[in-house]
């Protein structure tokens, strides 16, 4: 059940059609929750099972991301971005809440705290999509520092101190290269904001 | 001070990823507010990331759904912020009411930390735990439910939902230091009724505590929370690390 594709294909970046749904769902419209559901939950899930690995957490964080949607839905201000990227950026902290809050469970336990493990690009049952396919088309036009620096921070789940440390980088030359990175990847996605 | 700016500039990248720390992503909140350019591009570096969170997108584990759809059935949601005029800033005497960016994400917390509590349970132990969120669910969606969080001296943030109607309250928290076993954090109402138990908090995972339910909240009671020996006291001992008045 809950194929998050609809009929109108994968969630675009930007949707109008799900920001109106999403100011539905405020009204307290479960239909049009349904529908952001079946929408989002794919892309929710997969970030977050992308940063945790773990498909039970994973599976308990986007729960409780999908539920905050719900709750929050009156709090979506379009002016600021769209339907898509509030969702997701939801999704995105929570996971990285649930990563820093472990990371910090775990250092206390063991005296030694070793360096984490750097991330290995296993292939991910990741739904092939257009947009996948672009996007690791852009992510190939990067250097490989840029690359790396980003996959490692927003896959990964790094902060940007820890990427510096797992790439043996300066600290400023990571920050700069995420930087300029996202700029290169911004122009090269053709992203609109 | 030359090289002030530009540094905190180059941190958009950074920011938008989620790959800032505490006291480095409150700094640069706090330049983003006055610094369009930088509002700007954040905004991009968002968007772009949205598209790296397309790009690995996975089909769900079959019962989410029905899961999901379920606890709306049962969620009350947040009113609309109503709008206030840019630039003025959202500054208020009282956490409880006006703070609602808080608000968002700690009733969100608490919300999924009913479901989370429910979801954990062994069969046998399920009934009596639909029975507790059962409760704490009628006062998480209490017309008059009001909400705060409020960080503790020690670390971490204690998130409290209170109901005047029901006179109860839920508190939950995230990030609260981790104690031997030999310790415990405790809850207490402090007020006209004197200074009363008002529970413990169980043990955390992943460091957050499942809520815990408090009867027999009073007009002008406040939220206390002190460390205190393994199974509680009936009267503190220690300095709170917490003390929150309950809105009126």
């Amino acid at each position: 059940m809950g194929p998050f594709r609809s009929a109108s294909g994968p969630a675009e970046r930007s949707d109008p059609d799900l920001d109106n749904l999403l100011t539905l769902v405020a009204r307290g419209d479960q239909g049009a929750f349904e529908s952001v559901y079946d929408r989002l939950a794919g892309p929710v899930y997969g970030l977050i099972r992308k940063v945790l690995r773990d498909p039970a957490q994973s599976e308990e964080v986007a729960q409780e991301v999908l539920l905050e949607v719900w709750r929050t839905a009156s709090r979506f201000d379009p002016g600021k971005g769209s339907a898509v990227t509030w969702v997701l950026t939801i999704a995105h902290r929570r996971a990285i809440d649930r990563v820093r809050s472990e990371t910090a469970a775990a250092e206390r336990e063991q005296r030694s705290a070793t360096a984490p493990v750097a991330v290995d690009e296993t292939a991910e049952s990741v739904e092939a999509s257009l947009e996948a396919e672009r996007v690791r088309r852009c992510l190939d036009g990067l250097t490989e520092l840029q690359r790396e620096s980003i996959t490692l921070a927003y896959y990964g789940g790094y902060s940007y101190p820890q990427v510096a440390a797992l790439l043996d980088t300066a600290l400023g030359t990571i920050k700069t290269r995420i930087r300029d990175g996202l700029i290169r990847l911004r122009d090269c996605l053709g992203v609109s904001w | 001070m030359k090289l002030r700016r530009p540094n905190l500039h180059a941190l958009a990248g950074p920011y938008a990823l989620d790959a800032l720390d505490g006291a480095e992503r409150d700094r640069f909140e706090r330049h983003l507010r006055g610094c369009r350019t930088c509002e700007n591009e954040v905004r991009g570096f968002a968007a772009t990331a949205t598209a790296l969170a397309l790009a690995a997108a996975a089909q769900p584990p079959a019962g989410l759904r029905e899961r999901v759809l379920a606890a709306t059935t049962v969620t009350r949601q947040l009113p609309p912020v109503i709008a206030r005029r840019r630039g003025v800033p959202a500054v208020s005497r009282s956490p409880w009411v006006p703070r609602l960016a808080l608000a968002v994400g700690a009733a969100g917390v608490a919300a999924a930390a009913v479901l989370a509590a429910v979801q954990v349970s062994t069969q046998d132990r399920l009934n009596s735990a639909l029975a507790h969120s059962q409760e704490i669910a009628v006062v998480l969606a209490a017309p008059d439910a009001r909400i705060a969080s409020a960080p503790t001296t020690v670390g971490g943030t204690a998130i409290v939902v209170v109901s005047r109607t029901e006179r109860k309250m839920v508190v939950t928290s995230s990030g609260l230091p981790e104690l031997p076993s030999s310790k415990v954090y405790e809850l207490w109402l402090m007020g006209p009724g004197g200074t009363r138990p008002a529970g413990l908090l169980p043990p955390p995972s992943s460091g957050k505590t499942a809520p815990v339910l408090a009867s027999g909240v009073l007009a002008g009671d406040t939220v206390g929370m002190t460390v205190e020996p393994a199974g509680g006291t009936s009267s503190p001992t220690t300095t709170p690390i917490l003390v929150l008045p309950l809105p009126a």
